[in-house]
């Protein structure tokens, strides 16, 4: 059984934001939702200031908080080391909310892409309603954009009530796909593979660069790691001075 | 004039309980949780303080009515069968607030059909639901004159067990050392029995105001000790409050313990010291205060109010802060202030407590002394 892990060089991510809207589009997620996100940093005071970037995702902990503290195993790990999650179990109490260190749970507050459920058209007399594009496109199921792929191993799109986060593509993978966030990034910055297989590209990168991870210290044992970091900047050799 | 006094009382608490019917209908079926001030920082609010406070106050009453079975104290007994009805009312308004917390309440089942036995929620609902029924064939035995010492016992392990499972909830994650779990399990059965014992006082008083029954000289020397014990209780509670802030506000330096710098800033904090805690123990440390019927009863109201706004902080602190990717485009602390849906869930759950407490008084003769 392989052993999933995601590898993102800071070197190549330009902070484009690609990653984001790729997730958007596979996976239904619905507004105010980010199953791939990214911390901004500003450092320094003007003119010397640098802006850093580090995009985010849900860290397939081997140890995960989020599964330890859910009471119905409605959040639980596959074979493959994927966090995953059954919205039919998840009672929405929003404890892996709680207890995940890294912020990249979310619950669904209200019924998902509410606005296509809207009855009333955009241009009275000249147009659609929501509700009907959305009933024409795709069964009135979602939004008429929606991925019927997703819901090989989902709901296609998730009720209210419940948590969801990435799922490093699941579905995707049963297909012989890589996820779809990795496939989009146009720097090739998100790299994808089996740990467990020595001659895998991440196994090979983690060899050849020092590694880190979100909150180590926590002892989670994340599944997303970073290598290198983008900075072109040049200064003086100096020993500072008082 | 009495019956029209009663049927008042009847309409305000079915208002507060069609008030409450209408949160649940649009939070859960239309609208859904936007209508509570949650977001995806403070995924928990007022509901599941108003949770912790109810859950917490009923094993602390269970403390209260075990007394005269545990300890043997039987000077005690005459409280026995009002607090173990009051335990069951108490118990319903934390559920009442548990149903309206959770997304999708009808999902619970799979706490039987997919146990997960490492979660500190599996082993709380569990014991809630437990604790329920064990709670009813108590008082079931109490109401029958027939006192079981197995059953009390049973009853006072498992509001042990409840009210310290709480503080692993809550201290379960690393990420938030704030909810100190080895803390929280003490803290959490000291301020359940301190509440405990303000319900009692306030119950026990008001039952004999509104029945006009006056005090005889047992029940008044009864309600003496119990403020007396209430106020020991209180000064070690004050104690463990002083000492959270101390650890938690003023020496530790982890980023992680902002949250509550920032708390101790906030009404909610002053309003669960001050009122809930100095006031009221000034009041019960003055002989003359703490004799009278209305120094008991203010002592005891003031402390409830001061516990529920010091749950709610308590559990804000370790929410406030955005951090991670949740932090993008936030201030360093969040605020809040309950919507009025929010509100209305805990006048819903004040309401059926309220309600079963009042038909208990007026059927069950809750002033019984069991044999």
């Amino acid at each position: 059984m392989p052993k999933y892990a995601m590898v993102i060089d800071l070197q190549r991510c330009v902070g484009c934001g690609a990653c984001s809207i790729a997730c958007r589009n596979e996976n239904n997620v619905p507004d105010g939702i980010y199953w791939s996100n990214k911390i901004t940093e500003t450092y320094g005071t003007f003119p010397n200031v640098r802006f850093h970037y580090l995009p985010t995702l849900c860290n397939h902990c081997s140890d995960a908080p989020c599964v330890k503290g859910c009471p119905t195993k409605a959040m639980h790990k596959l074979d493959n080391g994927i966090t995953m999650h059954d919205p039919d179990k998840c009672i929405g109490c929003r404890y892996c909310m709680y207890n995940c260190p890294y912020e990249v749970i979310y619950f669904n507050w209200q019924d998902p892409h509410k606005f296509w459920r809207n009855t009333r058209p955009v241009i009275e007399g000249g147009t659609s309603s929501p509700r009907e594009m959305a009933q024409k496109a795709n069964n009135g199921n979602g939004t008429p954009y929606s991925n019927p792929a997703r819901a090989k191993t989902l709901p296609e799109n998730r009720p209210k009530g419940v948590v969801e986060k990435c799922t490093f593509c699941d579905h995707r993978l049963k297909t012989g796909e890589i996820p779809y966030c990795v496939e989009a990034c146009p720097a090739d910055a998100r790299i994808f593979g089996d740990l467990d297989k020595p001659d895998s590209k991440v196994s090979q990168l983690l060899g050849k660069f020092k590694p880190f991870r979100r909150k180590e210290r926590l002892g989670t044992e994340p599944n997303v790691y970073y290598i290198r970091s983008y900075n072109p900047a040049r200064y003086e050799r100096t020993k500072g001075g008082i | 004039m009495k019956a029209i006094k009663i049927q008042l009382w009847y309409g305000l608490l079915w208002l507060g309980i069609l008030l409450g019917l209408l949160t649940a209908y649009r939070v859960l079926i239309s609208n859904g949780f936007v209508l509570y001030a949650k977001t995806d920082i403070l995924v928990w609010t007022m509901p599941i303080a108003a949770y912790v406070f109810f859950s917490l106050t009923s094993s602390g009453l269970a403390f209260v009515s075990s007394i005269p079975i545990v300890f043997g104290i039987k000077r005690y007994q005459p409280l026995e069968k009002r607090t173990a009805f009051l335990e069951i009312a108490v118990l319903m308004a934390a559920f009442t607030c548990l149903l309206l917390h959770l997304g999708s309440p009808w999902n619970v089942v799979y706490y039987v059909f997919s146990p997960n036995f490492a979660s500190p929620l599996w082993w709380l609902g569990m014991l809630y639901g437990l604790y329920l029924i064990v709670l009813l064939l108590s008082f079931r035995k109490i109401h029958k004159a027939q006192v079981s010492k197995g059953l009390g016992i049973f009853t006072f392990i498992i509001a042990i067990a409840t009210s310290t499972a709480l503080g692993w909830l809550f201290g379960l994650p690393d990420a938030r050392p704030v909810y100190n779990a080895n803390f929280l399990a003490m803290y959490f059965p000291l301020t359940g029995f301190a509440s405990a014992l303000s319900a009692v006082l306030l119950f026990s008083l008001a039952y004999h105001h509104f029945a006009k029954i006056p005090l005889s000289e047992g029940d008044g020397n009864l309600y003496d000790d119990l403020s007396k014990l209430f106020g020991v209780v209180m000064v070690l509670t004050l104690i463990f409050f002083i000492w959270r802030t101390i650890v938690g506000g003023v020496s530790a330096s982890a980023v992680e313990f902002a949250g509550f710098r920032h708390m101790l800033g906030s009404g909610w904090y002053h309003l669960a010291l001050w009122v809930g805690l100095v006031i009221p123990l000034v009041l019960i440390a003055m002989p003359s205060v703490r004799q009278a019927t209305w120094g008991k009863l203010t002592s005891a109201a003031l402390f409830l109010v001061g516990m529920f706004a010091g749950r709610l902080e308590m559990v804000l602190s370790g929410l406030v802060m955005p951090t991670g990717p949740k932090a993008e485009g936030q201030p360093p602390f969040v605020s809040y202030w309950p919507t009025i849906w929010e509100v209305f869930v805990f006048v819903f759950a004040l309401a059926v407590m309220l309600l079963i407490y009042t038909l208990g008084e007026r059927k069950l003769k809750l002033a019984e002394v069991p044999e």
